[in-house]
């Protein structure tokens, strides 16, 4: 199940982002919007990236 | 004004997180915190291995590989407990392996974040972090 790129690309920001948000908030509000934050740049951060690496291969 | 803990103290206090991440927050009374970074810390670790990433030695055959086992062996205790008993062997086939790059990727962000731990719980233990 794994094996799949994208999967590995959305549980590793899960992993990282749940990591931070518990070392720098208390607050549960704060907590949830930097999980969802951080997970956001991640993600789409790593696809433009992504899509800019292929544009640039061609 | 309280006085700041002796320096020593916090040294000691950061190292336990060696031995099992979580355990200086653990000692310093946040329990909470210290089993949310248990599973954080353990569950990258694991999902590292899952996904064929290596336990590099520190006699790696290149110097990136080199870099990953400094940064792995932030992790402390899991990161000699494998290279014990053989966990995360690196093995050159392995490198074609698809999903080699993303385990290591996870492994290494599992020692990173150790240190970190290990950074915060000295933080706290000085008074800098509450």
């Amino acid at each position: 199940m794994l094996n799949d790129h994208f999967l590995s690309l959305v549980v590793f920001s899960l992993l990282v982002a749940l990591f931070f948000a518990v070392l720098n908030h208390r607050d549960s509000r704060g907590f949830w919007k930097s999980v969802g934050k951080t997970m956001a740049w991640m993600v789409v951060g790593s696809l433009l990236f992504a899509y800019f690496m292929l544009w640039t291969a061609r | 004004m309280p006085s700041a803990p002796p320096r020593w103290k916090a040294y000691a206090y950061s190292l336990p997180t060696l031995l099992l991440p979580g355990l200086s927050h653990w000692f310093l009374g946040r329990r909470r915190r210290a089993v949310a970074f248990f599973c954080i810390v353990a569950a990258t670790f694991w999902v590292g291995l899952l996904l064929h990433g290596a336990l590099f030695p520190f006699h790696a055959p290149n110097w990136l590989y080199r870099l990953g086992a400094v940064a792995e062996v932030g992790l402390g205790a899991p990161y000699a407990l494998g290279r014990i008993i053989g966990l995360g062997r690196l093995d050159m086939r392995d490198a074609a392996d698809l999903m080699f790059g993303y385990g290591n990727t996870f492994l290494v962000s599992a020692g990173l974040m150790n240190m970190l731990l290990m950074m915060d719980a000295f933080d706290i233990a000085v008074g800098r972090k509450e």
